[in-house]
């Protein structure tokens, strides 16, 4: 049972991730960046 | 004759000889102390001149520009700003070198405004005839407005003549070179209102000192009309900077003339043959392959170490963690995940160890000169190699770095060609089905065949991208050209700290970036592959195990079995049974099927894919991602998955599919529209599927 239920929290943070990751990106919290990497 | 006593100061950039034309203007008559309150050191020595003059000769510290950060650095702006000090210089001497001119005019344009007396020494001459410099002085003279010294302080050339146009200073003009002012006129209007009687540039130093020092203890003046914040103030030294450079930059345009064709020193002949347009590609060629060799052949053990490691990991999670769907995910799904992604980090590190060696080096820049010849034949700007060669880590930065191209056509056709360059992503995909379908020999003895292909690969991938520019060009009708300017610098020994850090960065990104994704989706797909929609999934071990009731099976065969046709039947088994018949044709079954379908968010996912999938699927008997995919047979034919002619349409399937979700969104970005990625999408995917579909069947 406990088995089970780690499975599909695990499950359900993968998809949130990847649903989160590819369709709802972040956007830039500084204005004055640019496209650059590792700009935050 | 009365004498005489002037001070001169001796001012210019670190390593530009000051001190040893300080020396051989003093010989032995120096003194060395410390300026007042800081450790900065100074010397004074004295010098008879003509006429009866004795100079004190000051030897201050080195300094890029007036725009000082450092205390040495302020020692100079301090002694040029008060004139009650004793030794506030009647003519100051900038010292520059012949190799950095216009890095060192920076500081004398700035000396110049502050009125006083200036003579230029340009310093190493005796290098001017290996470099193939030639310097038109009258004209320089003329537009520096100042008395130009040429000097060769280590051969004692042009010290006299320098001792005279020290004689000679007053008929100097003190009239500034450029106007500065002009950065911002109503600033500086407004400056000259308010003190009438000082020099403006004096005054532009002393509130900028201001910003650079900022625990300076200071006095609030009441009139603040002409004050800006500390951010303006540094907007503006930004300007002016430019300004001067821009200023520099024309003089030297007619002023200075490099002819590296005549120079004979040891880096002028290494590039002749580095950039030669025979040799120069033959030893790009030759560099290029011994870094695939080495790629592979010292990736080898490491690859092995960590593939088994993960192995055994994922065979101890399910022997100690209590049996259930967790344990599962763990062992099936999330180690194998995993372990599919860090196995190529020895590969990865190799790569980015010898790109930043070629760049540290500054090889690459040479590799960007002369790769520039080709790139004009097919229509591409010059400034295109950039992104194209950095696309081999990464496509989304590349495309990024085209922004640098003013032609928007030029730089159209680059953002859409330059995903075909084989980028760091492929490199898993390449290295795991080399090592399965080309043997590891050796042609003529030294040519390792692994390495060959991946070469190959990675020459493809340049290849094609140039076709689809040349292509691109003629369609879209490209006329206008740009020009290419690329500052070639000093050949040097590679700093390992450097090195490191870009390799260690590199990797890591390449990890943690990567890694996530593949993890969430070796979860997802472990949960697709480990459930089923229909009763045959539910009940796999009763119609297995009726159906072989009377075949001589072991426990092991039996459970293989079971785990095959449960996989098959899984939600994972279903998708892939459905894009089969797309996909047979190319030689590939349904489980390369969800791999190319899930690798399409990132293609380094495909390996982890099918460790996964074989993970759930496979015997405990070979139990590393490799061993599986090489035993993995097709039920249908009774052959290996995993031969020569499905291998080979693998790889080139992975040479040219835009198969990267993230590149089409920066595609997007930059081109302002879905049409261009939408393009690129179709083209490259389809012509990916063409060229796989007729190298298997001619291969098969």
């Amino acid at each position: 049972m406990i088995q089970d239920i780690l499975t599909y929290l695990t499950l359900a943070f993968a998809i949130v991730f990847l649903v989160k990751k590819f369709f709802f990106k972040k956007k830039k919290t500084n204005k004055n960046c640019g496209e650059d990497c590792n700009c935050q | 004759m009365t004498k005489q006593n002037i001070n001169v100061a001796l001012i210019g950039n670190p390593n530009t000889g000051k001190t040893s034309v300080f020396n051989q203007l003093t010989g032995l008559n120096q003194q060395v102390g410390n300026y007042p309150g800081i450790t900065v050191e100074k010397k004074v020595g004295f010098c008879k001149l003509a006429h009866n003059i004795n100079a004190n000769v000051i030897d201050l510290p080195g300094t890029y520009s007036l725009n000082a950060s450092s205390a040495d650095e302020s020692v100079v702006i301090e002694l040029l700003l008060n004139k009650n000090d004793k030794l506030f210089p009647d003519v100051i001497v900038v010292v520059s070198e012949v190799e950095n001119l216009k890095r060192n005019l920076l500081l004398f344009t700035q000396i110049k405004d502050l009125e006083i007396p200036t003579i230029l020494v340009i310093n190493m001459i005796d290098r001017m005839k290996l470099k193939g410099i030639s310097l038109d002085i009258p004209f320089l003279e003329e537009h520096l407005k100042t008395k130009i010294v040429l000097v060769s302080s280590r051969k004692n050339i042009g010290i006299e003549e320098l001792k005279t146009a020290i004689t000679t200073y007053k008929t100097i003009t003190t009239e500034a070179c450029l106007n500065a002012s002009s950065i911002d006129d109503d600033y500086f209007n407004t400056l000259r209102k308010t003190f009438p009687n000082q020099s403006l540039y004096k005054l532009w130093l002393v509130i900028t000192q201001d910003v650079n020092f900022a625990d300076l203890n200071r006095k609030t003046l009441e009139n603040e009309s002409f004050t800006k914040s500390k951010s303006e103030l540094k907007k503006l030294q930004q300007k002016e900077t430019i300004k001067r450079y821009q200023f520099i930059n024309d003089t030297l345009k007619t002023g200075l003339n490099i002819d590296s064709s005549i120079a004979t020193d040891f880096r002028s002949k290494l590039d002749r043959i580095l950039t030669h347009k025979v040799w120069g590609y033959l030893i790009f060629f030759v560099i290029l392959f011994g870094i695939f060799q080495s790629i592979f052949e010292w990736s080898k053990i490491p690859m092995d170490f960590i593939d088994s490691s993960f192995a055994s990991l994922s065979t101890a999670a399910s022997e100690n963690m209590p049996p259930g769907a967790f344990t599962n995910l763990i062992a099936q799904g999330i180690i194998p995940g995993i372990g599919g992604i860090l196995m190529f980090i020895p590969q990865i590190t190799f790569l980015f160890l010898f790109i930043s060696i070629l760049e540290e080096s500054g090889y690459m820049s040479r590799v960007v000169f002369l790769m520039d010849k080709i790139m004009r034949r097919f229509g591409l700007s010059g400034k295109s190699v950039v992104p194209l060669i950095s696309g081999t880590a990464c496509a989304i930065p590349a495309i990024m770095a085209t922004r640098n191209i003013e032609n928007w056509k030029e730089r159209l056709i680059t953002i859409l060609v330059t995903p075909l360059t084989t980028c760091s992503a492929r490199l898993p995909v390449y290295a795991i089905i080399i090592g399965l379908v080309i043997p590891d020999k050796y042609l003529l003895g030294i040519l390792n065949l692994q390495g060959l292909t991946l070469m190959l690969l990675y020459l493809i991938g340049f290849g094609m991208a140039i076709l689809s520019a040349y292509i691109l060009n003629k369609v879209l009708q490209l006329n206008c050209k740009t020009f290419f300017v690329v500052e070639m610098p000093n050949y040097k020994l590679p700093m390992f700290k450097n090195v490191m850090i870009t390799v260690v960065e590199k990797t890591k990104a390449f990890v943690f970036g990567a890694g996530k994704i593949i993890l969430a989706i070796s979860v997802v797909l472990w949960f697709l592959a480990s459930n089923g929609p229909s009763k045959d999934f539910r009940n796999a071990e009763t119609i297995i195990t009726s159906k072989t009731e009377n075949a001589t099976l072991s426990k092991v065969e039996i459970e293989n079995k079971i785990a095959a046709y449960k996989l098959e039947k899984s939600y994972i088994g279903l998708m892939g049974k459905t894009i089969e018949p797309a996909i047979s044709p190319l030689g590939y079954d349904w489980k390369i099927g969800v791999a190319i379908i899930s690798s399409f968010a990132a293609r380094e996912v495909f390996v982890g894919t099918l460790a996964t999938i074989y993970s759930v699927g496979g015997s405990d008997n070979d139990n590393t991602i490799r061993n599986r995919m090489k035993e993995e047979i097709n039920p249908e034919t009774d052959q290996k998955i995993f031969n020569f002619a499905s291998g080979i349409s693998l790889l080139l399937f992975y040479a040219f599919a835009m198969q990267c979700i993230s590149t089409l969104a920066v595609t997007k970005k930059e081109t302002n529209s879905w049409k261009w990625p939408l393009g690129q999408l179709v083209f490259m995917s389809s012509f990916a599927y063409i060229v796989a579909l007729i190298a298997y069947q001619l291969l098969k």
